[in-house]
């Protein structure tokens, strides 16, 4: 295993598209990275650039201190799992998982104990002689994951694996390419658009747009420290909530208002505005972070709009203008549709955003 | 009302489902039916009115004394007997007997029934039939019959050399590759396919003496491959397209070249299509006449052979079926020994 290195990596199709640009990224040895955009971000190119299977315009790519820029993918000493499995119709299980050893000219002894080996630990081990065709979805992932670790690569592509999978198979299969991740002890680039997939499997998770990296952190670091506004409303569901607000200082000191909102800030949370001067701003907040309070301490009040059980919680929807802000509050609280909410935020939690760039003001 | 006519509805529906499928069975049944009586019957047989259904295993025969030597009668249907052939030329009755008749009989034999007539007066025999008398008879007048089957043979496996190699190729590269003019240069490959062959043929004739194939197996096999080149290039390029370029990735990242992965991946999967294009090139080739009439000179392909044992001075009804009877035999077993392989396509296979 070993650590793979982005340089300025850019991705040129045509004249005109510019799948990925300037990518740049580091990923540790044995880490679980995770790219995550919406479709099209360029993420599953990137990845494909790692695999040699799609030529690089510009840049260098590293695989421990080997430049891997222009070797052909057979070289590279990748393994890879595709969207949809591309476990080879034709071959049985057995030789399926055989085949690269087999081109790399193992015996058939040594060969033999690796597919016991992966297969026991991709739970196939009781279906090496079937067809693929005569395999479910998950088995046949299954497959894949063990061609994968049998050519003990130096890391470990997974292209949206488990998004041809019914959901409940998906939730399982992440604990299990997790714990297979951490038994191979396996550098593991993990391609997806589901952010709660990113967030539970990664340790860190880059996030793409428009083929460029817009934030690259811990799950905690992007869900509680989103850098912008595309990350903030792409990462956590329900996403963050936004509020246009204007800043108002007096001798109580300062204030974010709009038409609904009178919140006066915190003299820890006033400080992130020193050095903001302009006067609008967007005031991010996750939806668990508003709190039901007393008429008195009301930031924020209005009535419900709807509510969502989720059992272990509920979601209260509200409606602000022509915007819906969702609240997540605890599933004992009894709360009618149409009944008065007063609300307040945890002044920590409150991330603020330059309308102009997007970006947020803090860290 | 309604529900009291359903039952009605739905058994018209089956009536006329199977007065269609059994009205289909017959339109296909039937000429084969009779080219195949056709191919054993007699010389004389298969020129009577009304065509017997099928052919006869043996003949009765009645043998008397003639005007000019010996009167050879023989049985019809109706149980009445129908002179054939006054002479006393014995050679001459047994050539009869064996080529317009199909019951071979040798001269000593002949000469043993007459000495019986001379003897009895009248005498009544039978004599089996030889049912393979057409195809001996084929393949011993029909002018280069066995060269020629062999040579057909040669242009339908040239044939399916070079349209398999060539169009199986674009085929690829048209499933797999973008460029400039890809929709044009596909559907242009049908352009070919729109002139009828007698409508080339004459530019063809020009062409191959130019190259110097006229009258040679490579240049009919040429010809017909610009045809079947292009269906190839439709039946593999849906084929390769059904195929995920994932399936050839994986076996790039795990360590095979791109022509390993095409070989081992791509190639055996793309099997059902490459056969159904094989068989579609191998039909054409084998059956196609008018091409081959005047792209041929001395080198006829069976196919020719067929068609000219049936026009002209010895054109032979009888004849010419047995030749197509031979004819049939190679598709017949082509197409067994590839159906496996379509099979697959028609659903034996998920990928």
């Amino acid at each position: 295993m070993t650590t793979l290195t982005m340089e300025k990596v850019t991705k040129q199709f045509g004249r005109n598209v510019i799948a990925v640009k300037d990518f740049d990224l580091k990923v540790k040895d044995q880490e679980f990275l995770v790219l995550l955009g919406p479709s099209g971000c360029g993420k599953t190119t990137a990845m494909r650039m790692v695999a040699g299977l799609e030529e690089v315009t510009s840049g260098q790519i590293f695989l421990g201190d080997r430049n891997i820029t222009d070797l052909p993918p057979r070289k590279r000493n990748v393994s890879m799992i595709f969207q949809n499995y591309a476990v080879w119709p034709h071959m049985t299980v057995y030789e399926n998982i055989a085949y690269a050893l087999k081109l790399k000219n193992m015996d058939k002894q040594s060969i033999d104990l690796v597919v016991q080996k992966t297969s026991g630990m991709a739970k196939i081990d009781n279906l090496l002689e079937r067809y693929p065709s005569q395999l479910s979805g998950g088995q046949q992932q299954r497959v894949a994951v063990a061609r994968a670790i049998a050519v003990n690569p130096d890391i470990f592509l997974m292209d949206e694996p488990l998004s041809n999978l019914d959901a409940k198979l998906r939730v399982s299969m992440r604990t299990e390419l997790k714990t297979i991740h951490h038994k191979a002890g396996a550098t593991t680039v993990f391609v997806t658009h589901d952010q709660s997939e990113a967030m539970s499997m990664a340790d860190r998770i880059v996030i793409m747009k428009d083929g460029e990296v817009v934030q690259i952190g811990t799950p905690d670091d992007v869900y509680h420290r989103s850098n912008s506004l595309f990350v903030a409303d792409f990462i956590g569901t329900p996403p963050t909530n936004f509020l246009k607000v204007v800043i108002k200082k007096d001798q109580e000191g300062t204030h974010l208002k709009n038409a609904h909102l009178n919140l006066l800030l915190e003299p820890g949370t006033a400080k992130t505005l020193d050095g903001y001067s302009k006067e609008k701003l967007i005031l991010g907040i996750r939806p668990e972070n508003i709190i039901l309070v007393n008429e008195e301490d009301a930031s924020l009040s209005t009535s419900c709009l709807v509510t969502e059980p989720q059992g272990s919680h509920q979601i209260i929807a509200i409606q602000l203008d022509d915007k819906i802000i969702k609240i997540v509050a605890a599933a004992d609280l009894k709360i009618k549709t149409g009944e008065d909410l007063h609300l307040n935020f945890k002044q920590e939690t409150l991330r603020f955003f330059d309308p102009e760039t997007t970006l947020a003001l803090s860290d | 009302m309604a529900s009291t006519f359903k039952p009605l509805i739905k058994a018209s529906r089956r009536t006329m489902f199977y007065l269609f499928v059994v009205s289909i069975t017959v339109m296909i049944i039937t000429p084969l039916f009779f080219l195949i009586s056709l191919s054993f019957l007699s010389t004389d047989a298969s020129y009577s009115y009304p065509l017997p259904l099928l052919p006869s295993l043996s003949e009765n025969y009645e043998l008397t004394t003639g005007e000019r030597g010996y009167l050879l009668s023989l049985e019809q249907r109706n149980g009445e007997y129908k002179t054939m052939l006054d002479t006393d030329d014995m050679e001459k009755m047994a050539v009869y007997m064996k080529t317009r008749l199909s019951t071979p009989i040798s001269i000593p034999e002949l000469e043993e029934l007459t000495a019986r007539v001379d003897h009895e007066g009248t005498v009544y025999f039978k004599r089996r039939s030889d049912l393979l008398n057409n195809y001996y008879t084929f393949f011993q007048i029909t002018r280069d019959a066995g060269p020629a089957f062999i040579r057909s043979l040669q242009i339908a496996g040239m044939t399916i050399l070079i349209s398999l190699s060539i169009g199986g190729l674009a085929g690829y590269a048209f499933a797999r590759y973008t460029f400039i003019g890809k929709n044009l240069l596909k559907f242009s490959t049908l352009f070919v396919r729109m002139f009828p062959a007698i409508a080339i043929a004459l530019p063809m004739v020009i062409i191959l003496a130019k190259m110097g194939f006229y009258d040679q197996p490579i240049g009919l096999s040429l010809v017909y491959s610009i045809g079947s080149i292009a269906l190839t290039i439709w039946i593999t390029s849906s084929i390769f397209m059904g195929i995920p370029e994932s399936l050839e990735e994986a076996a790039q990242v795990f360590g095979a070249t791109k022509f390993q992965a095409f070989l081992r991946v791509t190639f055996p999967l793309a099997l059902p299509g490459l056969a159904a294009a094989a068989m579609y090139a191998f039909l054409g080739a084998w059956n196609e006449t008018v091409s081959a009439i005047i792209l041929t000179q001395f080198n006829p392909t069976f196919s020719v052979v067929v068609y000219q044992s049936l026009v002209g001075a010895t054109g032979q009804v009888n004849l010419a079926a047995a030749g197509g009877m031979v004819m049939a035999i190679p598709s017949v077993i082509f197409t067994f020994f590839i159906r496996r392989y379509i099979r697959q396509m028609w659903g034996g296979m998920t990928i």
